[in-house]
């Protein structure tokens, strides 16, 4: 089985944040969570602009799977990165490992403490019964079990947020860079 | 003493007024943390921390745990403890202040030990719950022994500077390798206990300090962001870092001060309890602090 891979095609990008905002209306986010989150570089320079949309990448060989101490992540055979919330003691080991900054934590905790680590999950849920009310209410809606595409992706006017198996991506982003007759 | 109160709640307030801003790691910083990942020009903090603590630590401290207690069960089958008598004169060295200060920070790191090997080794305890609770409890009682850190640092910090003679007592592990009874020349507090004092003090403060960083996340580290050039996330890094190697030395320590207090010295605990030290273990493990207390008549 192929992997699931995100790529956001930062030619296309305009920086509309829909992706972002309709990732939090759709599972319901605590203020001060942004599981996707669009990101300028070069803000306001003419030509060097560019904008891109970032959540968990759903890495081969995910760093943060490796440094939890409580071994919370599970890695699907289609390679969606997920954890178990119930399991999470909210040390934010996961974040130290993580190359993108993936990982938040709401404090919900006494004294500020993190609670249970929250991220992207692809719109797949989590380890709980599909589609229950308590897997709903952790990880938010299960979009990939009801044969539906994440919501950033379906939300994304220019298209420039892909998402799928890595092949049928990288097919699609190779037939975009041809037809602009320039590089990546 | 009211002083150090003040200051650590003032740190505490600062702390949650950190907090309440929005987090630089997911902000500004965060393009800056992800093309920095694993740079050739950057310290690969990221996949140095993940390398470690995915491979390393919970070994390391493994290791810590069961080869220590190990090397003093030999010890203890092997050579056997020192035993003085207790009837004899004694000298009253440590007050209440002295005692009250150490039962705290004894207390704390009863608690902050276990608690941290249960984080540790979160996975064989299952998650959830317990281990959450051990971390809580672990952050809990960092607070009493921040409390008493400094005033402990102060009124042991004259007898715990190094001096030529703790160089005699690492050659001869202070004589705890012979059965026998040798006049050790050693002040108020031996070598052994002098590396333990600076272990615990310096040890404990980056503890402390580092755990803070990671409990809180966005506490803000300007100075050190300024002096390093480093990141919050980065900085996040090196803190979880730190507190894992210092944890290996401080656990090790440890281990070896209630190894010497309660077995190797039989009864040696008490002098802490009760503020009274024996005559003769005074005599022949602290010669020179003896010497100075029959000058002044104390025994
Ligand atoms: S949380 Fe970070 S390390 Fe883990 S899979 Fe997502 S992007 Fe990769
Ligand atoms: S915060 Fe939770 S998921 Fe992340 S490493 Fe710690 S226990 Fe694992």
């Amino acid at each position: 089985m192929s992997r699931m891979k995100f790529y956001c095609d930062d030619n296309r990008c305009i920086e509309c944040f829909a992706c972002s905002v309709a990732c939090a209306e759709a599972h319901e986010l605590p203020t001060g969570i942004s599981r996707r989150k669009v990101i300028t570089l070069f803000d306001g320079i003419e030509g060097k602009e560019v904008s891109t949309s970032i959540a968990c990448m759903h890495c081969t060989d995910a760093p943060c799977e490796q440094v939890c101490p409580v071994d919370c992540f599970y890695i699907r055979e289609d390679g969606i990165v997920l954890h178990d919330k119930e399991k999470c003691i909210g040390c934010g080991y996961c974040l130290y490992a993580c190359p993108f900054g993936a990982p938040q934590f709401p404090r919900d905790g006494a004294f500020g403490a993190k609670g249970a680590m929250d991220k992207c999950t692809m719109c797949a849920g989590g380890p709980l019964e599909t589609n229950s009310e308590k897997e709903r209410h952790l990880y938010g809606q299960n979009r990939i079990a009801e044969g539906r595409v994440p919501m950033c992706a379906a939300v994304c006017s220019t298209n420039a947020l892909l998402v799928g198996d890595a092949e049928s991506v990288s097919t699609i982003y190779r037939k975009r860079v041809a037809g602009r007759g320039k590089g990546a | 003493m009211r002083k150090y109160m003040t200051l650590f709640i003032a740190a505490l307030c600062l702390a949650s007024v950190a907090y309440a801003t929005d987090s630089q790691i997911w902000g500004e910083m965060r393009i800056q943390n992800i093309l920095g990942y694993g740079q050739e020009e950057s310290w690969k903090l990221g996949p140095l921390f993940t390398l470690l603590q995915s491979k390393y630590f919970a070994w390391i401290f493994l290791g810590v745990l069961l080869g220590v207690p190990l090397v003093f069960f030999l010890h203890y089958k092997i050579v056997g403890p020192k035993v003085f008598p207790h009837s004899h004169n004694k000298h009253y060295a440590f007050n209440l202040f002295h005692r009250t200060v150490h039962q705290i920070a004894a207390v704390s790191f009863l608690v902050l030990l276990p608690t941290g090997f249960i984080i540790v080794f979160g996975d064989f305890f299952g998650g959830g719950t317990l281990v959450r609770m051990a971390k809580n409890l672990h952050g809990l009682f960092t607070i009493p022994f921040a409390i008493v850190v400094i005033p402990m640092a102060l009124m042991w910090l004259k007898e715990a500077l190094f001096n030529l003679e703790d160089v005699k007592w690492f050659m001869i592990l202070g004589g705890y390798l012979s059965k026998e009874k040798q006049i050790i020349n050693a002040t108020q507090f031996n070598a052994g206990q002098k590396m333990w004092y600076w272990v615990a003090i310096l040890g404990g403060i980056t503890m402390i300090l580092s755990g803070a960083f990671m409990f809180f996340l966005d506490f803000k580290m300007e100075m050190l962001h300024n002096i390093t050039g480093l990141s919050q996330i980065d900085l996040l890094r090196v803190a979880a870092i730190l507190h894992n190697v210092m944890g290996f030395a401080v656990v090790a320590l440890f281990i070896t001060h209630v190894y010497m207090s309660m077995f190797a010295i039989k009864g040696a605990v008490h002098s802490i309890i009760t503020g009274y030290v024996e005559e003769e273990e005074v005599k022949i493990l602290h010669n020179a602090w003896y010497k100075k207390l029959k000058e002044k008549g104390k025994f």
